[in-house]
This record gives structure tokens, sequence and C-alpha cells, in this order.
């Protein structure tokens, strides 16, 4: 089953960064002389620490002890995630009242247990020490009796001159907090709301009111569909609700279980992760998005027989592979999908059409419970600047937006502000935004306050404090509810809403208290709905006069769009999983954490063909000047072979000024840079000139650390290959070490390479689990970051068609394993339990386990990471502390860590069996790295048992073992990728 | 002769010292017999002798728990809210149940942070709290009866079976006590 391809983690960089290697080695050169002076600091230091006594600590009980609290044992709430609008449901972690760790909540029906890296680094947030202490007025510390006297008074003022008040917001998925909105429409007649999203979705909404006449998304079922044609949408990535579409793809992606494996054709400008997953990829310029649904259509309107309208655009696509995707998508009618992220309604339109003559509408498209997200418009965004311009705004609350950072007028936006009299923002830190408003009341951590959500109509989940307030903060629901004159008790609403307007439909007859009891408990509740009654969907004659008139349109703009000038590139601007619309942007975890696709960390840059790279001159970290008429932006660039050739790409989400000091002055705001046609913002454009600037300015991939030297690391073959080829009966080679005796278990852990994305959530996942220390960018740039787990990603075939393969790395726990065998100090041993162990009391440091490791997953202390002004991030402050898990140690200066398979965790299980008088059983002891898939491609469990599951995916016909034949007989092993490649 | 004698001297000097502080700097951090002055002079003599009080009752963390925790002043006022007999250090007790604060009490059994050590693991296997506390129901004030050292811990982990199907050995991996 080998492989034809040769697979490289990446050509440039790995030049780039052994030079880094080799300047930074000269640093670290030391003298004699300095060896002896630290040789007898250390000597002296010792002598005088043996000859004190220990610090007297103090034990201080709880006064009075709250019942549900026990010191040193997890309280566990379930609670809805705020990090975007996809609400998935999570189970939070507290130690001793505080929350330490989010996992996903298995009840969800949507998210199901998995979450992303942002969710995951939300826990953070809430010890983040830029967080406002309370609220402020003229950016001055006052009370909350003193801002409500201000703001009320103004408030009065304002209802009884009837001037216009409005609530600005990002997406609000909660019920309960419209109910709110509305009750202020109907009192205050001069208010009214505006949605607002950093990255719309606009035109999808336009689209679908327009031919499903819904006031939604359709929500999209990707567990349904055996093909996926992605145009420019990153659904596994960052679309619209990534961690519920990995759950449902993934569940498409298991060759062995299902015997079915969906074919995934991505078209896209950019690489993003969904690209890379893609079984086909091919690339396009940014503004061919219509062109290709478009062509798309008319294959299709062909097989069913109806006339599109509208001719074909002429422009480079690639024809064979629009055919090959057309072919699959009709041979698989009712269950294909089709999904774009433009942001052009007419091209939006074509796409509903394709799903609708495919027949997918109610199979794949689910438009009878649409999605609720992304309620954003832009028009009317746009008519609310028109009009604070004029000064008709007299009254403006900006709650969850920052508009003076990611509007792409920001100073115009500002200016608008000026005019308005009174301006109150519920920020949670004086960011670009509220360091303008009048008041600024600073809004809970979502992690302390009462909520609901709806991200999916009839898919509710609840939202619990599972903390008390750290900081003097106020709900925002809570502010609102005060300025209306009423009691500032959102819990109560809350509770009200679901009394009035869910418990009626609760089918189960269950009273009021009971419903709310288990719906707490659980944290999400399905309403049940009343059967169907809307009949299926048929297309109706205005549907069809809807797309033919859009599919004109779309070949309207194809024809108006001449060749551009061959110095005019296109600009494609995109959200990294990482950083996302910017909002988590002062998260040191997420800025640490390596790109999914290019592995950089703290950071953006122009992402350019290799092609272009070469026409221009410039290498990876040469910095680029890319110029528009309006607007110049300096950032160095990066090489992504597979990006198409006359668009380069800039992620969103960097260059904030005003979130604290971990963000400042991290990578270049790209908002300015969005556009607007036909009213909708649009994340491409044209006529870019591009200049090397003359300089350059280091990337800090992680890219080439840590390798494997290009041995076949990564395996992969393709769907026939595996369907047709025997299994391969692997000889036993022969060992020099003696066989180990093992204890009644042996833990080990499978990773099935074909479901997983590479979504790094099991990165921040296992950071914030493993209290893994935040290192900065110069340690990045030197090879010193510290994740326990990273993805790696390597690449292979043609440079304009790559094709990239990830695969989690941790430590293997090697049965036989070299780092043992190494270690003069016997401080990497191996368990009973055949876990590879770390002891960081033992170590001394002298890194032969690191040099001896053939995985490259051990990580060294380079310095005291943890109160040190060096590295001020979370552990250089109490409260950023408060997040470290107390059953894990935090390492000192000089110490070797690893992977230790939550070794905490496998402790924990296997109390727990003993304190309920039990064995462990197969699925009790869940990995971080496990519990966070939203693929569920980890799997952890005791090998010696056969049923186990992990035992039963090791005996499939995919799984190898990494570096077999060198006989560490690794404890972790891998299912190979799958391509469902189309033989066309 | 007195060059011999001299030499000799020194020599034994040198090892006694040598040995000396060779033994001091094995010991350094282990605080055996540490009895600290506490705020409050409780007496487990008189609650868990004379008294006959469970050791449980107070540190009921212990048996589900890592920590068996300091009893919060709710669990005393259960019976001195009750008894009539009163004292100095009674009086302080309810001094903190009025000003609502906790008492400070000095932690006697320290073990190092890279330790992991979890109470509740040893309540269900059977392992009695004097085994590693001492006869606490004997002392007016605590004191660190055991060294508290590894060597201390691993000499019961090598000597202990299994005990039960669910109860597996003590056993010596590194990884059970630290990580």
């Amino acid at each position: 089953m080998a492989n034809d391809l040769t697979f490289w983690k990446n050509r440039v960089h790995v030049e780039t960064s052994r030079e880094d290697l080799e300047t930074n080695r000269a640093d670290l050169e030391t003298s004699r002389r300095d060896f002896l002076t630290r040789m007898g600091f250390v000597l002296a230091a010792s002598a005088l620490a043996g000859c004190s006594r220990g610090a007297v600590q103090k034990a201080i009980p709880f006064l009075i002890k709250p019942e549900e609290t026990m010191p040193g044992v997890a309280t566990w709430y379930a609670s809805t995630c705020g990090a975007c609008s996809a609400g998935c449901g999570l189970l939070v972690k507290t130690r001793d009242g505080r929350p330490i760790k989010i996992e996903g909540n298995t009840e969800s029906p949507l998210s199901g247990g998995g979450t992303c890296a942002s969710g995951q680094a939300t826990v953070l947030s809430l010890y983040d020490a830029e967080r406002l202490k309370g609220p402020t007025w003229l950016g001055v510390p006052v009370t909350w009796q003193d801002v409500d006297a201000r703001i009320e008074e103004r408030l009065r003022a304002a209802m009884a001159g009837r001037h216009n008040l409005v609530l600005l917001s990002g997406t609000i998925v909660s019920p309960s907090t419209r109910a709110l909105i509305a009750e202020w429409k109907a009192r205050v007649p001069t208010f009214r709301h505006v949605v607002y999203d950093a990255v719309s979705f606009s035109a999808l909404r336009r689209a679908t009111g327009a031919c499903f006449a819904i006031d939604g998304l359709p929500h999209y079922r990707f567990d349904r569909a055996t093909t996926i044609v992605g145009i420019g949408a990153d659904f596994l990535g960052t679309w619209l609700s990534p961690v519920e579409f990995t759950r449902q793809y993934a569940r498409r992606r298991r060759p062995d279980a299902a015997g079915v494996m969906s074919r995934h054709y991505q078209f896209e400008a950019g690489v993003s992760l969904t690209g890379t997953n893609a079984d086909h990829r091919v690339p396009i310029a940014a503004s061919q998005q219509g062109a290709v649904a478009l062509a798309i259509l008319r294959r299709i309107a062909i097989e069913a027989g109806v006339e599109t309208g509208a001719e074909q655009v002429d422009g480079a696509i690639d024809e064979g592979a629009v055919a090959s995707a057309a072919e699959d998508l009709w041979r698989h009618r009712g269950a294909s999908l089709v999904v774009s992220g433009s942001q052009d309604t007419a091209t939006q339109i074509v796409v509903h059409a394709i799903n609708a003559l495919l027949g997918n509408i109610g199979t794949t498209v689910d438009i009878e419970s649409p999605s609720l997200q992304k309620q954003g418009d832009d028009r009317s965004l746009a008519q609310l600047v028109d009009e604070m311009e004029r000064g008709d705004i007299h009254g403006l609350m900006l709650y969850g937006v920052n508009p003076a950072y990611d509007f792409p007028d920001a100073a115009r936006f500002a200016r608008g502000l000026e005019s308005v009299a009174l301006t109150i923002s519920f920020a949670d830190r004086l960011d670009e935004t509220a360091s303008l408003a009048h008041a600024v009341c600073p809004d809970h951590h979502f992690l302390e306050a009462w909520n609901d959500a709806e991200a999916v109509t009839a898919s509710y989940s609840l939202a619990q404090p599972a903390i008390a307030p750290l900081l003097d903060t106020r709900a925002a629901q809570d502010s609102l509810l005060k300025w209306l004159g009423k009691e500032p008790d959102f819990y109560a609403y809350v509770r009200e809403f679901w009394r009035s307007h869910i418990h009626p439909t609760d089918a189960r007859g269950r009273t009021f208290d009971e419903l709310w009891d288990h719906a707490l408990h659980d944290g999400v509740y399905h309403r049940d709905v009343p059967a169907a009654k809307t009949p299926p969907f048929r297309p109706s004659r205005a549907f069809t006069a809807a797309w033919q008139s859009a599919a004109h349109e779309v070949a309207g703009q194809g024809r108006s769009s001449a060749a551009p000038a061959a110095d005019r590139y296109e600009l494609h601007l995109y959200e990294t999983v990482a950083i996302r619309d910017g909002r988590h942007a002062n998260n040191p975890w997420l800025q640490e954490l390596p790109d999914p696709v290019t592995k950089i960390t703290w950071g953006n840059y122009l992402v350019l063909a290799p092609s272009l790279a070469r026409r221009l001159g410039v290498e990876s970290g040469d910095v680029v000047r890319m110029g528009i008429p309006d607007a110049q932006i300096e950032l160095p660039a990066y090489v992504q072979p597979g990006q198409s050739p006359g668009t380069v790409s800039i992620a969103l989400g960097y260059g904030r000024q005003h979130a604290g000091k971990v963000a400042y002055g991290v990578g270049a705001n790209a908002f300015p840079l969005v556009t607007s046609f036909d009213g909708e913002r649009q994340y491409h454009r044209g006529g870019v000139v591009l200049q090397k600037a003359g300089r350059s300015e280091p990337l800090a991939t992680t890219q080439a650390h840590h390798s494997m030297e290009g041995r076949p690391i990564v395996r992969t073959t393709t769907l026939s290959a595996l369907l047709s080829e025997e299994t391969e009966a692997r000889p036993e080679a022969a060992s020099l070490w003696a066989d180990r005796e093992g204890g009644p278990h042996r833990w080990g852990l499978a990773i099935d390479l074909n479901s997983c994305t590479g979504c790094s959530a099991c990165v921040t996942a296992c950071q914030a689990e493993n209290n893994v220390p935040v290192v900065g960018r110069d340690e990045v740039l030197r090879g010193r970051e510290m994740h326990w787990i990273r993805i790696d990603a390597y690449t292979g075939g043609s440079e304009d068609h790559p094709e990239t393969l990830v695969q989690p790395m941790m430590c293997q726990h090697c049965q036989n394993a070299p780092c043992e065998t190494v270690c003069p100090v016997a401080a990497t041993t191996h368990s009973s339990d055949g876990l590879n162990q770390q002891v960081y009391n033992r170590c001394i440091g002298t890194r032969y386990c690191e040099n001896n490791c053939p995985y490259k997953v051990r990580r060294f202390n380079w310095f005291r990471y943890a109160q040190n002004e060096a590295f001020d991030f979370n552990m250089n402050n109490p409260v950023g502390r408060m997040v470290l898990n107390p059953d894990v140690t935090v390492r000192s200066r000089g110490v070797m860590e690893k992977c230790s398979m939550c070794i905490q965790r496998v402790q924990d299980g296997k109390l727990l069996a003993k304190q309920e008088g039990r064995s462990v059983a197969d699925g009790d002891i869940k990995t971080a790295c496990q519990q966070v898939c939203p693929a569920d491609s980890i799997v952890f469990g005791d090998l010696n048992d056969p049923e186990s599951r992990v035992a039963r995916m090791r005996a499939g016909q995919r799984h190898y073992l990494v570096l077999d034949e060198i006989g560490t007989k690794p404890n972790v092993g891998y299912l190979m990728k799958i391509k469902n490649r189309s033989e066309a | 002769m007195l060059r011999r004698f001299v030499f000799l001297a020194t020599a034994i000097v040198c090892l006694i010292s040598a040995g000396l502080v060779a033994y001091e700097m094995s010991r350094v951090g282990v605080h055996q017999g540490y009895a600290p002055e506490q705020p409050i002079a409780f007496s487990h003599k008189l609650h868990a002798g004379d008294s006959r009080i469970q050791c449980l009752y107070c540190h009921f963390g212990a048996r589900t728990s890592r920590h068996a925790g300091i009893p919060p002043v709710n669990v005393c006022m259960n019976c001195h809210g009750m008894l009539t007999k009163q004292s100095v250090d009674i009086e302080k007790l309810k001094e903190l149940v009025e000003r609502r604060q906790p008492a400070q009490w000095i932690k006697v059994h320290n073990l190092p942070d890279f330790v992991y050590f979890n109470h509740s693991q040893h309540v269900i296997s059977g392992v009695a709290c004097q085994t590693c506390h001492g006869p606490v129901e004997t002392m007016a004030r605590v004191r660190q009866q055991a060294p508290l050292t590894m060597g201390w811990c691993i000499q019961c982990h090598r000597s202990r079976q299994v005990s039960g199907p669910h109860t597996p050995a003590a056993n010596l991996d590194c990884g059970k006590c630290h990580y």
C-alpha cells in the first residue's frame, strides 16, 4: 500500500529555518569561564537552599462549605460556548470554583462533544488580565449606580424627544435576549436593532430569503452527502459552524466503518483547511466563484432538462474538474451538497438552484429548521453609518461588536460616533470601539453568565455560570433590563421566557421545573416540532425565474470583468482557524497555535503561489508592499504551493491595537481592504499591485521544526486501492530488547488520519489540560515551542496541485523507547501500563532523550515560563494562572517534558472505577485530544483488551505504526489516509 | 608520630563532617517532627482520642477527594453549637463564625508540588490514617510523624499486595505520583 508520492514538510522553509537555527547557535556559545561562573553559582545556591527551612504554609478551609463543592474534586457544569455564534454545547470543568477546562457536551445534537481551538481557549479569556474591572464613564472608572444614572437620564431625554436609539450587535443566537430586544422595540418606538457580523454572510442570507422565503440560513447536513462541492467555503475551518460540519463530514470519511466514503471537491483561491482535506482541490481566482457555480449549474441543468438561459463565462476554469464534479453530483442527486462562501447574492442563488435541481433541498440542505447564525445585514449597517454621519442617531449601544477595528472604513465609523450623543459599549475591555464610547458597561464572560442559545431552529442550549463574576461586571442583558426599568435579573428573564415560549410545546408532559432542571442538567434541549406542515420543497415558477435571472447576472459579471493587466493581482481575505475575526486576538494560546495550513504562529502574512513568488523574486519572509488604490499594507510573504497563481491571500483578525498586550502589534489589520459590491461586503478584490519592500521579517513557523528527516511517516492510499488490496501480513521484526512484562493494562491511542482534518483543536486542548506554557514569537523562531501534540503537514505532488496530508504527532509511548535507554538518571521510564513516563523532579536536562527520540516529540524547558517577566503571558500574572490544572505539575526550567497520554486522566479514571468497585471500562477514560476532537479521530483505550475500540482499530486493514521498521513498538498507531479520487 | 596523629585526626574529622553534611543534605525538605503552634489550640487527643470522633467525620474529603481537607467551621459548629462547655479556644472559634472569617491553620504535612497524592485512593484501599499520620489520637498538638520521603512511600508500595479484583496493587510506576 505504498504511495508513489514523495511528501515534504516544506522545501522553502527547511532552508530558512536551518539558517535561523545556525544564527541562534552563535548566541548560545559558552566559554569555559562562563561555565565555571555558573557552576560556582549553582553550588552556592544549592548550599544556601539546603540551609533554609521551608516556608510556613497556611491551610484555610471554607467557613461554611457549599454542598456541591469538594476541594480537589472537579465539578462539571453544562453550558454553551460563546466563542462564536455556533453555540456549541459545553461541559465546563471547575476545580475549587474555578473553570479550568472546557469540554464538548456529548449530548449536543449539533456539536456532539467536539469543540474547536477557539472554544477551548475561551477559558483563558476569562482570566485575561486586560478585562475591565468595572464600568467607566468617559474613560474614568465609576460605580454602576453612577453610570446607570447618567445613562438613564440621557435615555429618558432621548425617548422623550423621540430620538433614534440603535442597538448594534453581533449575531444574537439567544432567544431570550432576542425577546428582550423585541421588548425594547415595543416599548421604545424609536429604538431599532442592527446586526453586524465582522465576517458577513449577508449574501447567503439574502439568497436564502429570496429562494426559500425563510429568515435564516439553510442548515447544511454534510453527513448526508456522498458528493460534496465547496466553492470558496472553508466549512471545516471557519465557515458558519465548523465543529458541527467537521463532525458530520468525518462520519462519511470512514471507509471501513460505513463502507461509503464521500467524495469532496473544493474550488478555492487560498489553501484552506477544507481544501487540504478535499479529494480534488482546484485552485481558482477569488473572483471565479460565480463562474464555477454557473459552470456546474449549466451541466446539472442539462442533466435535469432545464433551460438555464445563461451562457458560459469565458475564463480559465478547470473544465475537467467541473465536469467530474457535476457528474458525481448528478449521480448522487439527493445525497450531494454544494456550498459557497461567496458574498454575491446572485452566486448564492445559483448555488441554491444547483442544490434544488439535484433534489438536495430537504436532505442535505435543511430549510425546515434553518440555522439562525450570522444574522448580520450589510445594508442596514451601511445605512446606520450614513445616519450616524448625518447626526440622525442619538444613542448607540454596541454589544459584541468592534466596528472601529473591523468595519472596512473604520475612520468613517469613528467620525460617525462623534456625532452620537450617547454611546454605550458592553465590551469586556477598552477595545478600539469601547475606547471611543462614552460609557463602557462591561459584560460578563460567558462562563460567568446565564444565557441560552438557539443556533439551529428548535435546538436549544442553556448557559449557566461556572464561576461568580471575577470582576465588577454585569451581564449586558441585565443592563438592558435595568435601563428599560425592569428588574435586572436575566436569570429570571430566561426562565420566564422558557416557561412561556418553550414549555407549552414540550410534548413530554413535564412541569416547567422538571423541564428546566433537565435542560439545565443536560445543557441542551430539543423542542418537539410538530410534524412537518410544509410540503416537500418543489421549485416554483418564481424560484426558477429567480435563479435564471441570477445565472444571467453571474454570467454578466464574468463578462464585464475584463482580463486583468499582467501586473494586477487579486486579493482574497480569509479567517484563520485560530484568530477568526480577531475577537480572541489577546489569547496567547490562539496566537501561538500553528495555523493548520501554514504552521505559522504570531502574525499574518501575504500568501502567494510559488510561480508568482518567482515572478516577483520574493521568498517566504521577504516583506511585500501590497497596494490598492486607497490603501497600502506591508506584510511578509509566505509561499504556499496550491495557492491560485493570480490571487494573494491575507488573514483577517490581526493588527489589533487595543485588545491587550498579547495582541498588540501582532500582524497587520486587513479589514480596511474589505470592499463592497451590491451592498454586500466583499472579501476579495482585484487590481492589487505587489512590490518587494526590500527587507525581510522572519515568519515564526513550526513547519520545519521537529522533522523526522524524510522518512515514510505519513501514509496514504486511494479508496479503490484499499478496497481491492489484500491485507498484508506484517512480519514481526527481530528485537534487541527483551519482551516487557505486561501489566493489567496497556494504554494506547489509535488515530484515524482519514477523518482527521488537522483543525488543531487538540493542540489547544492539550495546552489547557497539561499546563503547556506559551513561549512567544522569538522562542518559536528558535524552534522552542512547547506543544505536546503537533499537527505535521506533509505536502506532495506538483506545486500547483499539491496534496497535503496532516498527522497529529505526540509521544508514541514506545514499548522499546529509545529515550529511556539513554537517560543517565532514569528520569524517563516505562510504566506497567505501557506508558512512557517523564519524571520532572528526576530530570537533570541532559536532553539525550530528545536527541534520541525518532519522533521528535520531546520538549525542553529552556526557561522558567511561569512567573517570568520575559514571558509575559497568562502564567506571569496571578489571574492568568487561575486556569492552570492543579493535577499537573508546572514544570521548572531545565527539565524535559512531553505527552503523558493525559496520565492524570488515566489515574482519575482508574480511581473512579476503584471508588465504584468495578474495573475500568472501555471509553471511561478519554485523553484531552480525544475529547475535543470534533471528527472523533483519536481513540484511547486498553490494547490488552481485544474488544476495546482502540484494539479493534489497530486490527484494521489501514493501521500502521510510524517508523515501525526501527522496532520501537509504539502504543500509538495510525490509520492510513484514504483519498477517494475520481478515476476520470 | 605526631604528624601521623594529626593526619589521622584530620582525616577522621573530615570524614565525620562529610558524613554529617551528607546526612543533613539528605534531610533537606524533610520536616519529620514538625509541630507548629496553631491559631486555635485544637487537640486531636481530646476529639479523636478521648471523644472517639471518627477521623472521616471531620476530614470527610479523604473519602472522595485527593485532599482530606480541614473541616469547615460549620462542621465544628455541628457539636459546638450545642455544647455548653466553653474555653478560650472555643471562644476564638465562635468569634471567627461571627466575623465570618475562616481559621488560618498552619499546614503540617506538606508534599512538594511535583508529587500527586490522593487520600481517597489510600482510604479505599484500607490504609489506616495512622499509617502515615502516626497516632494522631494521642497528639494534643499535631506533629509530622513520618518523614514523608519518597523512600518511605516506596517501602509501603513495595510490600502491599493486590487487595481485591478492582483494587490493583500499589505499584512502583513513577507516573503513579509524578506528573
